[in-house]
């Protein structure tokens, strides 16, 4: 009996470290989306940038680094970037829920007149 | 007793493993922000040089004071510390609404100077007092000097307030818009002239808001 638990111990162990460093791990574009967002939840918004542009490298066809880029543009007033890398998030993964919300909302606040007009319609 | 410690060990082995397993796959697939996002300015202020506040149509006068004067001083003042163009102000005589339209009304403006804009409007100012009957509330018991039904007034003060943003050099508008608050006071004391200020107020933080393009808290999601 103890020699069982000995051995599934081990095999647990060993399994782990195996997801930890191999499967799980996220590879390089993954990582430097990771990092991306970390940056980015810091408000360094030129590193997070720097970081996304090469996970667009290292994979083009990934939705989050266009998403995720299109929000940083957005974020430092690139419009026109930001509507590009949107869409092509959008074509690449057309049913994602957050990828669409952001873009209602950047297309709401490119609209002429935007949000306080709306309000103002409202109120009356 | 030995046997106790060794479940505690085997317990706390599992317990670092699950850790492990949770550290290697991570967490959820998104990260909701909230991030101070700038707005897009409708126009650039920087292409112009000077910012010429003009005289505005008022198609209903206020009693107390004047309009024209207190408009153009109030957006002289505000357009001087919010923005770094040069601020000047000159006077015209706006006839109607279609004036706005009139390019070469506004070419001739200031024709001299190259890279002004002009800031005009137009603008109604309506005062309205409304009377009502307010009656007496109801009381479980009697009391020895009873409320009694009264005629309240409220007064009611709406200013509608018609912006433009007109390029002096080719008479078109770069912006308009229109501002529409309403105040009611019931202290009699509240003068148009204190509901004025009130009214302005609003409308300077929505203009500058939208033409400087400022910053607005907006919620995004990045993908991971």
């Amino acid at each position: 009996m103890r020699e069982m638990n000995k051995k599934t111990i081990l095999l647990l162990l060993l399994l782990s470290l195996f997801m930890l460093f191999t499967r799980c791990a996220p590879p390089l574009p993954k990582s430097q989306l990771h990092f991306g967002i970390l940056a980015a939840q810091r408000d360094l918004w030129d590193e997070a940038i720097f970081r996304w542009k090469k996970a667009v490298q290292l994979e083009p066809d990934s939705s989050s680094a266009h998403n995720n880029l299109a929000v940083a543009y957005e974020k430092k007033g690139l419009w026109e970037e930001s509507g590009k890398e949107y869409e092509v998030a959008l074509e690449l993964n057309p049913k994602n829920e957050y990828i669409q919300a952001n873009y209602e909302k950047f297309k709401q606040r490119m609209e002429k007149g935007n949000e306080d007009e709306d309000k103002d319609k409202k109120k009356k | 007793m030995r046997m106790r410690t060794k479940i505690k060990k085997r317990n706390s082995l599992i317990l670092l493993l699950g850790l492990l397993f949770f550290l290697s796959c991570g967490t959820g697939e998104h990260v909701r922000l909230r991030i101070e996002m700038p707005r897009k300015a409708p126009i650039n202020l920087g292409d112009f040089e000077e910012i010429t506040i003009t005289s505005f149509l008022v198609k209903e006068e206020a009693k107390d004071f004047d309009l024209n004067k207190e408009l153009t001083e109030y957006f002289a003042v505000e357009f001087g510390q919010k923005v770094k163009n040069k601020i000047s102000s000159t006077e015209v005589s706006l006839q109607n609404e279609e004036v706005f339209q009139d390019k070469t009304f506004w070419q001739k403006v200031s024709p001299d100077k190259k890279g002004t804009l002009l800031f005009t409007g137009s603008l109604e100012y309506t005062e309205e007092v409304r009377k009502a009957i307010k009656s007496a509330s109801k009381r479980r018991f009697e009391e020895p000097f009873p409320e009694e039904s009264r005629i309240e007034e409220r007064r009611f003060y709406s200013l509608s307030l018609h912006l433009y943003l007109i390029d002096a050099q080719s008479g078109d508008a770069l912006y308009k818009r229109t501002f529409k608050e309403s105040k009611a006071y019931k202290n009699p004391n509240q003068t148009a002239y204190f509901a004025f200020c009130d009214m302005m107020l609003n409308i300077r933080d929505k203009l500058f808001r939208q033409i400087l393009g400022e910053e607005q808290i907006q919620e995004r999601y990045l993908i991971k």
